[in-house]
C-alpha cells in the first residue's frame, strides 16, 4: 500500500522560484557600507504592504569572516506553519512556499520559537513576525536582483538538483570535475 | 475510503490535510460538537483583547473545507463509538460509519473542587473555547464593581486575565505554586513575568488557593476566600487551571486509555484503525524520555499529520515531541523550550541577565536539553531546533548566552551542506532524507 512521499508532479508544479544561496561568495556588502539584498527587499517591502509590515526579510549574519544571506528556507513541512496558531502562515500550494497573510499575524511568537533556522524576526515595535516570502509573485526576488556577488541566485527545483550534483562531485573529485563538466 | 474526523481543530485538520495530500477522492467527514468552524483556540484571550477579531479569528480560509471536499458537520457531540460495528454515534442517536476513524477531541477545562463555582452562572466559567470568551466578554459589561479572579497562572490562566485586564478589569491571578506559569519558568524569571503583570494591573497571589466563592442570592459572586484567609472581591471569577483529555465518548470502544490516548508510533490507538492525535494523547516526550501528555498547538499538527498520513496508507512513524511555549506579556517576549528546571545534578544551568534580557540554558553533560529566553527571543527557533534533536553543543554556551545564536546556524550549514558551493533553499527530495528539513525537529 505504501507510495512514493513526494509527488514529482507536485513538485514541478511548485518549481517556480527557488533561491539559491551561495555564502561563501557574500562578503556583506562591507565595502559598501550597506548590504544591497536588504536595502532591495526593504524598499519592496513598504511599497508591498506601506509602512505597517514593511522591514527587510533579508538579514546578513556575520560570525568572524563568514557571511550567511538568512532567509526563509521554505521547509517542506514547515515549523512555522505547524505553529502558528491562527493560521497566518500557510503553504501556498500553488507556488509551493511558505508564505503569511500578516493581517492575521497576533505577534505571538511561536514561529520564532519554531524556525530552525531562525529566519522569523520578531518585530516587537509593530508587533509582527516577518520573514521571507520567496517573493513568489515577483519574476525574481529582489534580493537576487540586488547581488552583485554572485551569493544569491534564482534557479528551480531541477537545476538545483543539478547544481548540487556538480558541487557533490566537485567536492569529491576535486579539480578533476573541470574537465568532466565541460564535455557536456 | 471513509474518513470521519472527530475534533474540528489544529489534530483534526492537520490530519485531513495529510489525507488529502495522499488520497484525492476518499471521503472525509469532520465533526465537531463546536457550532463554529475551526477558529484559533488560543487566541480567544486575543480576541477579548481585541487584537483578533470575527474576522482574523478563523483558522483556515473560508473555502477552506469546499476546497478540499470535507463534510463538515458542526454542533454534533460524539458520545460513543462502535469499535467492532466501525461507527461513531452521536447525540442525537443517529451514526456516522467509517473506515479509518481520527479522533483530536482535545482537552476539558479541569476544575478543582471549588465550595461554590458554578459554571452555569453568567458571572463565572472555565477559559477554553470561543463561546467562554463571548460570555466573559458579556460578564465583563455587567460587572460593577470590575474585579475579576482567575483561579491558574499557568498558560491559560494567564492568557484569561490579560483578555479580563483588556476588558478594564482588575484581575488577580490565584496560583498554587510560588510563581505563574510555574512550570516552565524558574523564579528570576518568573519573578520578572509577575512584575510585568502587576505593573499592568493584574496581582498575583501565589502560594495561594481559593477555598471558597462566596455568592449573591442569584447565584453569582461577591468575594472569593483564599487559603491564607484573605478575602478578594469578585464580581467574575474564571478557572483556568488547565485541561485534561476529552476522552469520556470513548468508554467501552476499547481504546486504550491512561490518563490520555495511548497511541504507537504510526498514532494509531490499541484499536485498528482508530488513530489519535493532539491535546488528549500520550506521546513520547523526548526531554524526559517517557510518555507524556504535551497540550500544545505544534504537536498537534504534527501529530494530526502523521495520524493521516498513514490512514491514507503512507506509512510513517512519529518520533516524539518536546514541550515548548511562547507568550508575550505587555510587551516581554517568553519563550521557554524544553526541561527549564534541571531535575538532577548532571544538569547544569548557565545564565545570562541584564536589565532586559534574561537567558538561562540547561545542559545535560554536552547536550542542550532545555532554554529560557525573556526578551530576547531572536534565533530562539534554532536553540529549539538544537534541543529537539539533542545535539551536543556545550562549546556554543558562550555564543549562546550572548545572544549569537545565529552563529550555530552559520557554522553547521557552512559545514553540513558544504556551503562554498551554493544550496537551495528547498532540499530536492532525491539527495535530502525524506522530509527532509523535518530532520531538524
Ligand atoms: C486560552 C488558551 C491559550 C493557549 N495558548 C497556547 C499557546 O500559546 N501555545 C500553544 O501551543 N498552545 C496553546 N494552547 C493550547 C492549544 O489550544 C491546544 O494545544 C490545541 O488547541 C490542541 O488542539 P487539538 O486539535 O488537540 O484540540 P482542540 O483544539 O481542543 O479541539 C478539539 C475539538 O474537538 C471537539 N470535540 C471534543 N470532543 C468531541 C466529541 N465527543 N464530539 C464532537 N466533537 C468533539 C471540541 O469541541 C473541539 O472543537 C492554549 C489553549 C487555550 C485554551
Ligand atoms: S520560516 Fe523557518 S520554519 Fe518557516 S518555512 Fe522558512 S525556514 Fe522553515
Ligand atoms: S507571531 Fe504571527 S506568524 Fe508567528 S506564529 Fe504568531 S501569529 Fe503566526
Amino acid at each position: 500500500m505504501s507510495k512514493k512521499l513526494t509527488n514529482l508532479e507536485e513538485d514541478l508544479k511548485k518549481n517556480q522560484i527557488e533561491i539559491m544561496l551561495y555564502p561563501s561568495k557574500c562578503d556583506g556588502c562591507e565595502s559598501e557600507g550597506f548590504a544591497a539584498c536588504v536595502k532591495a527587499c526593504e524598499s519592496h517591502m513598504s511599497e508591498k504592504y506601506g509602512s505597517k509590515y514593511a522591514g527587510a526579510r533579508i538579514n546578513i549574519k556575520k560570525k568572524g569572516n563568514k557571511f550567511f544571506p538568512l532567509i526563509c528556507h521554505n521547509c517542506d513541512e514547515a515549523p512555522c506553519v505547524d505553529a502558528c496558531m491562527p493560521g497566518a502562515r500557510y503553504k501556498d500550494l500553488e507556488s509551493g512556499w511558505t508564505v503569511t497573510n500578516y493581517k492575521k499575524c497576533v505577534g505571538c511568537w511561536m514561529c520564532v520559537m519554531s524556525c530552525p533556522f531562525g529566519a522569523i524576526e520578531r518585530i516587537g515595535k509593530d508587533h509582527f513576525a516577518s520573514k521571507c516570502d520567496g517573493c513568489s509573485d515577483e519574476d525574481t526576488p529582489k534580493c537576487v536582483e540586488a547581488c552583485k556577488k554572485g551569493a544569491l541566485k534564482r534557479i528551480g527545483i531541477k537545476n538545483y538538483s543539478y547544481e548540487r550534483r556538480l558541487s557533490v562531485a566537485k567536492k569529491i573529485y576535486g579539480p578533476y570535475i573541470k574537465s568532466i563538466s565541460k564535455q557536456y | 475510503m471513509k474518513y470521519v474526523i472527530v475534533g474540528n481543530s489544529y489534530a483534526g485538520l492537520s490530519c485531513a490535510d495529510a489525507i488529502r495530500r495522499f488520497d484525492k477522492s476518499g471521503e472525509v467527514v469532520i465533526i465537531s460538537d463546536e457550532n463554529y468552524r475551526a477558529y484559533a483556540r488560543p487566541l480567544i484571550s486575543y480576541y477579548l483583547e481585541g487584537k483578533t477579531t470575527d474576522e482574523t479569528i478563523w483558522y483556515k480560509e473560508d473555502d477552506y473545507y469546499e476546497k478540499n471536499n470535507f463534510d463538515l458537520m458542526l454542533g454534533k457531540k460524539v458520545v460513543s463509538v462502535d469499535t467492532n460495528a466501525k461507527r461513531v454515534v452521536l447525540e442525537d442517536g443517529s451514526a456516522v460509519n467509517y473506515d479509518k476513524l481520527f479522533v483530536g477531541p482535545g482537552g476539558t477545562p479541569f476544575i478543582p473542587p471549588t465550595e461554590g463555582f458554578n459554571p452555569d452562572s453568567p458571572m463565572m466559567g472555565t477559559f477554553t473555547r470561543f463561546d467562554d470568551a463571548k460570555k466573559m466578554e458579556k460578564a465583563a459589561k455587567m460587572s460593577k464593581r470590575k474585579e475579576a479572579i482567575v483561579v491558574g497562572g499557568g498558560l491559560i490562566g494567564l492568557k484569561a486575565s490579560e483578555g479580563l485586564r483588556a476588558l478594564g478589569l482588575h484581575t488577580t491571578i490565584v496560583e498554587l505554586l510560588p510563581r505563574v506559569l510555574g512550570l516552565a519558568l524558574d523564579e528570576i524569571s518568573g519573578n520578572i513575568t509577575s512584575k510585568k503583570l502587576n505593573e499592568n494591573g493584574i496581582d498575583t497571589a501565589t502560594g495561594e488557593t481559593v477555598t471558597k466563592i462566596n455568592l449573591d442570592e442569584s447565584g453569582n459572586p461577591v468575594s472569593v476566600l483564599l487559603k491564607s484567609g484573605k478575602e478578594l472581591p469578585a464580581d467574575i471569577v474564571v478557572v483556568g487551571v488547565g485541561v485534561r483529555p476529552n476522552v469520556g465518548f470513548l468508554e467501552g470502544s476499547g481504546v486504550k486509555i491512561d490518563r490520555g490516548i495511548i497511541v504507537d508510533k504510526t498514532m494509531m490507538t490499541s484499536v485498528k484503525d482508530v488513530y489519535a492525535g493532539g491535546d488528549a494523547v500520550v506521546i513520547y516526550d523526548v526531554i524526559n524520555k517517557r510518555p507524556n501528555i504535551i497540550a500544545i498547538v505544534p504537536l498537534a499538527c504534527e501529530e494530526g499529520r502523521v495520524a493521516g498520513t498513514n490512514m491514507a496508507g503512507v506509512y510513517r512513524e512519529y518520533p516524539g515531541g518536546m514541550g515548548l511555549n511562547s507568550v508575550e506579556i505587555y510587551g516581554l517576549p517568553i519563550v521557554t523550550i524544553g526541561l527549564t528546571n534541571p531535575s538532577n545534578e548532571t544538569q547544569s544551568v548557565f545564565i545570562f541577565q541584564d536589565d532586559n534580557i534574561y537567558r538561562k540554558l540547561v545542559f545535560d553533560g554536552e547536550v542542550l536539553v532545555g532554554a529560557i529566553l525573556l526578551g530576547d527571543i531572536s534565533g530562539s527557533g534554532i536553540l529549539s531546533a538544537i534541543i529537539r534533536q539533542g545535539l551536543k553543543c556545550l562549546k556554543y554556551k558562550d555564543e549562546f548566552l550572548n545572544g549569537n545564536i545565529y552563529s550555530f546556524v552559520i557554522d553547521n550549514e557552512f559545514e553540513i551542506y558544504n556551503i562554498n558551493e551554493g544550496y537551495a533553499i528547498r532540499g530536492d527530495f532525491e539527495d535530502l532524507p525524506e522530509f527532509s528539513r523535518t530532520n531538524w525537529r
